[in-house]
C-alpha cells in the first residue's frame, strides 16, 4: 500500500520502541493495581488508589495507542463527549440508587459459602 | 460508475423497483422514507380512531380490553418510531445535503441500510397483530408487568426485538447525518451559517447517537428477564423494576425532544421565508436548541415523580426540567420576533407553521405544571398528561411536518398543494385537534385516568370524551382532504421553477425537483441566508462548465441484502433460531461485498 | 495537526479529517453510553444479591489478571500492526495483526473458561443479581471482542490480496485499531471496576 505516513499529523514520533515502553508501562501499572488490592488498605483509600490507575491506563491507550493526543481535536471532543455523559449518567444513577429504600433487601448477612464443583 | 453531465437536457431516468431497492441518492430514500412513515402516520391514526370511538361513550363495547391494550401501545409505538421519527428522517435525507452544499451524505450505502433496517423493524414490530398479539404494555413497558409472568405472550418480545433493530437503524443514519454536517459542508458554509433545520437535526443526531446505546441495554436486560432467566426487574428475586424505568427514560427523555427538534427547524426556515425577512435571533436559536439537547439528558425523572424517588431527587429533576423551559420560551420569542414587522405572505405552510407556535406554547404550559411534583401527583397517568403529550406532539411535530410538506413540495416534486385544499386542510386539522386534545385537560383534573378501556357513566367523563371523539374524526377528514390534495396534485404538470418562493437557503439554488447529482456547480456560500446574500448583491448564478464530469456513488444491493439479513435475525429470535444464524451469514456475507465493491 | 489529503479517493472535507475516521470515534463516543449503563447496572446492583455466591466466592483475580495481561498485550501487537501500516512494512503488519487476532482468540477461551468455572461453582444467570449483571456486562465484552477478532481477520484477509488492503490501507488499519484499542479500555474499566473494586 502506499505510503501514507504524511497522513499522520507531525507531532506523531512514536515507533516501536516507544510503544515497547508504554505498554510495560501499563502493565506495571496493572502489576500495581494487583499489588494494591492485596495489601490490605482501607476501602476509600483502596478505591481511591485503584480508580486513580485504570483511569491512567485508560488515558494512556485513547492518548498515545489511539492517537488522539496527535490527532484533530474534534475526534477529542466527540470522544469526551461520550465518556462524560457516560460518567454522569452512572453517577446520577448510583446517586439514586444507594441508599435507597431497596437496601433494606439482602442486608442481612448471608450465610458463608461453601464451594463446590472446583 | 455513475457519470452525470448537467449540461445535457434532463434525462428522465427510467426508474423501476430495482432502481428503487438499491439506490443510494438521498432523494430516493429520503422518498421512502417519506411514504412509509406517512403510511404508519395513518395507521397508528386509525388506531387512535378507535380507541377514540371505543371511548365516546361510557361502557363501550368496539373493542375489548385486552385488544384496547394493544391499541393504545401500538398507537404510540407507531405514532413515535415508524410516524414522526421517519418523517423527520425523511426531510433531513432529502435537504440535508442540499441545504449544506454537497451531492450526497457521507455514507450513501450506510444511508440505504439505515432505511432498509427501518423497514424490517417497523415490519416485524406492526405483524405482532397477527403473530399472536402486539404488544400491549404501553410503548413504556414498565416492568415488572413486562416481564414473562405477566406478558406470557409474544407481544412483549416483538416489542424488544422490534425497538431493537429500529434503534439500529436510527443509530446508523445519525452517525451518517454527522459525519455529513461536520466534514461535508460547501466552501463557506461555516456552523454558524447552517440553516436553522440542520443544526436542530444535528442535535437530534447527537441525541440518539448517546441516548440509543441506554434503551439498547434496557431492552436486552428485558429480553434476558423474559426469555433467559435472569431477573433484573423481578423484585423477589433482589431486581428494581424502578432501573427499568431509569434507564428507559434516559432514552425516553432526549427522544421526546427528538420528535420535536426537526418541526422546530422546519418552523424556523419556514417562518423567514413567508415573512420576506430573515429569522429574528439565529444565534440564540441555535444555542438554544443545543442547550434544549444538552438538558435533555438531565431531566429523565421528572416521568418518574411518583415512584418514591425521594426529597432530594425530586428538587434536582424539578429545577432542571423548569430549566429546560427558558431555552424553548428563547425560540418562541425568536419566532414572534421573526415575524413582528414581517411582510407575511399567508400560504397553507405558513398557515402550519404560525400555528405550531400557538400550538406548542400550549403543550409547554402544560408542561411546566407537570415540572412540580405535587401538581403533577395529581396529573400523572391521568388524561391531563395525554392532553399534553398531543398539544405537543400534535400540534407540534406533525403540524411542523405539514408546514415542511407544503413548503417543500415543489421543490421535491416541482408541483404545489393546492392552496385550497389546503386550507382546508388546515382549519379541519386545526380545530379538529383542539376539539380532540383540549377537553382532555378537563377529563384528566376530574380523575380520569390514562389506559383504561372504558369507564362508567355517572363519573361526569361522558361529555368531554363525547367532544373529544368528534374532535378526532375531524381531524381524519382533514387528514382525507390532505390525501386527496396530493394526489390531485401528483397528477398535475410540474411547473415550479428553482426558487418559486424567493426562499435563502442553498436547496433552491438548483431546479425543481433537483437533478440526481444536485448541484451543476458547488454553490459558494458567502452569507447565512445565501441566496437572498446573491440577490442582493447582484451576485449571478455560475454556470456549469461545457465539460462535466460528476461521479455518482453507484447503486448497491447489499443494504437491502442485509436489511433483509437484520429482518431475519430477528424473526429468528422471535421463532427459530436457525433463522437468525442464515441472518447473521448474510449480514456478514454482505458486508463482505459491500467493502469489496467499487465506490467510484 | 490537520490529516493532509493523500490517499488516491479521498475527498476534500470541512474539518480535514477523514469521514470513516470521525465515523468510528462518534460511534465509540455511543458505546461509551452502552457500556457505561451496563456498568451502571452492575453497580447498582451490587450488594443486592440475595443468595450467594459473590464476588468475593468465585472471582480468581490470577486468573483475570492473566487475561487482562493477554488483551493488553494485543493492544500493544495491534498498534505495531497500524504503524507497520502506515510505514509500509506488509510482513510486519501482517504478523502484527495476526498476533493480535491469536491473543484476542486467547482473552475469548479465558472469558469461556472463566464463565464455565463460575458455572460449576453455582453461578450463572439465574443466580442473582450478581451472577445477572456480571454475565450480561461480560458477555457483550466478549461479544465485542469477538466481532474484533472477525473485523481484524477480514483486515488480515484483505491484506493477503494482490493489492493488499490498497492505498487506504493505513486509514483502514489504524480505524480498525480504534475499535480494538476501545475493547480494551473497556476491559481496564471492568477489572478494575468489578474484578478489583471490593
Amino acid at each position: 500500500m502506499a505510503s501514507d505516513a504524511h497522513t499522520k499529523g507531525s507531532g506523531s514520533t512514536l515507533g516501536p520502541r516507544q510503544y515497547i515502553q508504554i505498554t510495560i508501562g501499563l502493565a506495571v501499572v496493572t502489576v500495581l493495581e494487583l499489588i494494591a488490592s492485596y495489601a490490605g488498605l482501607g476501602t476509600v483509600t483502596l478505591v481511591t488508589v485503584l480508580i486513580v490507575m485504570s483511569a491512567l491506563k485508560f488515558g494512556v491507550v485513547v492518548a498515545l495507542f489511539m492517537h488522539l493526543r496527535f490527532e484533530s481535536r474534534v475526534f477529542t471532543q466527540m470522544f469526551m463527549l461520550g465518556l462524560i455523559l457516560a460518567t454522569a449518567i452512572l453517577i446520577g444513577l448510583l446517586a439514586l440508587f444507594w441508599n435507597d429504600s431497596t437496601d433494606a433487601l439482602g442486608g442481612e448477612e448471608l450465610p458463608p459459602w461453601e464451594h463446590h464443583g472446583h | 460508475m455513475a457519470t452525470a453531465t448537467g449540461t445535457l437536457p434532463q434525462v428522465q431516468e427510467e426508474t423501476t423497483i430495482w432502481t428503487w431497492l438499491t439506490t443510494v441518492d438521498h432523494k430516493k430514500i429520503g422518498t421512502m422514507y417519506g411514504i412509509s412513515g406517512f403510511a404508519f402516520f395513518l395507521l397508528a391514526g386509525l388506531e387512535a380512531l378507535i380507541i377514540r370511538t371505543q371511548l365516546a361513550v361510557p361502557n363501550g363495547a368496539v373493542v375489548d380490553a385486552d385488544r384496547y391494550n394493544q391499541l393504545f401501545t401500538m398507537h404510540a409505538l407507531t405514532m413515535i418510531f415508524l410516524g414522526i421519527m421517519p418523517l423527520g428522517a425523511a426531510f433531513f435525507n432529502y435537504f440535508l445535503p442540499l441545504m449544506i452544499g454537497a451531492r450526497d451524505v457521507a455514507f450513501p450505502r450506510l444511508n440505504a441500510l439505515s432505511y432498509w433496517v427501518f423497514l424490517g423493524g417497523a415490519l416485524l414490530l406492526t405483524s405482532s397483530f397477527i403473530f399472536g398479539g402486539a404488544p400491549d404494555g404501553g410503548w413504556f413497558a414498565y416492568a415488572p408487568l413486562s416481564d414473562e409472568e405477566f406478558s406470557p405472550g409474544a407481544g412483549l418480545d416483538f416489542y424488544a426485538i422490534g425497538l431493537l433493530i429500529l434503534g439500529t437503524s436510527s443509530l446508523m443514519a445519525s452517525l451518517n447525518f454527522a459525519v455529513t454536517v461536520f466534514n461535508m459542508r460547501a466552501p463557506g458554509m461555516s456552523m454558524m451559517r447552517l440553516p436553522v433545520f440542520i443544526w436542530m437535526m444535528l442535535v437530534v443526531n447527537f441525541l440518539l447517537i448517546l441516548s440509543l446505546p441506554v434503551i439498547t441495554v434496557a431492552l436486552v436486560q428485558l429480553v434476558f428477564d423474559r426469555n433467559f432467566t435472569t431477573n433484573f426487574f423481578t423484585p423477589a428475586e433482589g431486581g428494581d423494576p424502578i432501573l427499568w424505568q431509569h434507564l428507559f427514560w434516559v432514552f425516553a427523555h432526549p427522544e421526546v425532544y427528538v420528535l420535536i427538534l426537526p418541526s422546530m427547524g422546519i418552523v424556523s426556515e419556514v417562518l423567514p421565508v413567508f415573512s420576506r425577512k430573515p429569522l429574528f435571533g439565529y444565534a440564540a436559536i441555535v444555542f438554544a436548541g443545543v442547550a434544549i439537547g444538552v438538558l435533555g439528558f438531565a431531566v429523565w425523572s421528572h416521568h418518574m415523580f411518583t415512584t418514591g424517588l425521594g426529597t432530594v431527587p425530586q428538587i434536582v429533576f424539578t429545577a432542571s426540567t423548569m430549566a429546560i423551559a427558558v431555552p424553548t420560551g428563547i425560540k418562541i420569542f425568536n419566532w414572534m420576533g421573526t415575524l413582528y414587522g414581517g411582510s407575511i405572505h399567508f400560504n397553507t405552510a405558513m398557515y402550519f407553521a404560525v400555528s405550531f407556535i400557538a400550538l406548542f406554547t400550549i403543550g409547554g404550559i402544560s408542561g411546566v405544571m407537570h415540572a412540580s411534583p405535587p401538581v403533577d401527583s395529581q396529573q400523572q397517568d391521568t388524561y391531563f398528561i395525554v392532553a399534553h403529550i398531543h398539544y405537543v406532539l400534535f400540534g407540534g411535530a406533525i403540524v411542523g411536518i405539514f408546514s415542511g410538506l407544503y413548503y417543500w413540495f415543489p421543490k421535491m416534486t416541482g408541483r404545489f398543494l393546492d392552496e385550497r385544499l389546503g386550507k382546508i386542510h388546515f382549519w379541519l386539522m386545526f380545530i379538529g385537534m383542539n376539539i380532540t386534545f383540549f377537553p382532555m385537560h378537563f377529563l384528566g383534573l376530574s380523575g380520569m385516568p390514562r389506559r383504561i378501556y372504558t369507564y362508567d357513566a355517572d363519573l361526569g367523563w361522558e361529555t368531554w370524551n363525547m367532544v373529544a371523539t368528534i374532535g378526532s374524526y375531524m381531524l381524519a377528514l382533514g387528514i382525507i382532504v390532505f390525501l386527496v390534495n396530493f394526489f390531485w396534485t401528483m397528477r398535475k404538470e410540474p411547473t415550479a421553477t428553482d426558487n418559486p418562493w424567493d426562499a435563502p437557503t442553498l436547496e433552491w439554488a438548483t431546479s425543481s425537483p433537483p437533478p440526481e447529482h444536485d448541484f451543476d456547480v458547488i454553490p459558494e456560500v458567502r452569507d447565512r441566508d445565501p441566496l437572498w446574500y446573491d440577490r442582493d448583491h447582484g451576485i449571478e448564478k455560475v454556470e456549469p462548465p461545457s465539460e462535466m464530469h460528476i461521479h455518482l456513488p453507484p447503486p448497491s444491493y447489499f443494504p437491502l441484502l442485509i436489511g433483509l439479513g437484520v429482518l431475519l435475525l430477528g424473526v429468528g429470535v422471535l421463532s427459530h433460531l436457525a433463522l437468525t444464524a442464515l441472518g447473521v451469514v448474510i449480514v456478514i456475507y454482505s458486508i463482505w461485498g459491500w467493502a469489496l465493491e467499487p465506490t467510484e | 495537526m490537520e490529516a493532509t489529503e493523500a490517499a488516491h479517493g479521498e475527498h476534500h472535507t470541512s474539518l480535514g479529517v477523514d469521514n470513516r475516521m470521525l465515523l468510528m470515534w462518534i460511534f465509540l463516543a455511543s458505546e461509551c453510553l452502552f457500556f457505561g449503563s451496563l456498568i451502571s447496572t452492575y453497580l447498582i446492583y451490587k450488594g443486592e444479591s440475595l443468595v450467594r455466591p459473590l464476588p468475593d466466592d468465585v472471582f480468581d483475580i490470577p486468573l483475570t489478571s492473566l487475561s487482562t495481561f493477554v488483551l493488553l498485550v494485543s493492544s500493544f501487537t495491534m498498534v505495531l500492526a497500524v504503524y507497520a501500516a502506515h510505514h509500509n512494512f506488509p510482513k510486519m503488519m501482517k504478523l502484527s495483526l495476526l498476533s493480535t487476532i491469536l491473543l484476542g482468540l486467547v482473552f475469548l477461551g479465558f472469558q469461556v473458561y472463566e464463565f464455565r468455572l463460575f458455572g460449576s461453582e453455582g453461578l450463572n444467570l439465574s443466580t442473582n443479581q450478581f451472577g445477572a449483571s456480571f454475565f450480561v456486562l461480560t458477555g457483550f465484552h466478549g461479544v465485542h471482542v469477538g466481532v474484533g477478532v472477525l473485523y481484524l481477520g477480514s483486515m488480515l484477509i484483505g491484506s493477503m490480496r494482490r493489492n493488499g488492503l490498497g492505498p487506504s490501507g493505513g486509514l483502514y488499519m489504524e480505524i480498525a485499531g480504534l475499535y480494538w484499542h476501545f475493547v480494551d479500555i473497556v476491559w481496564i474499566v471492568i477489572f478494575t471496576v468489578i474484578y478489583l473494586i471490593p
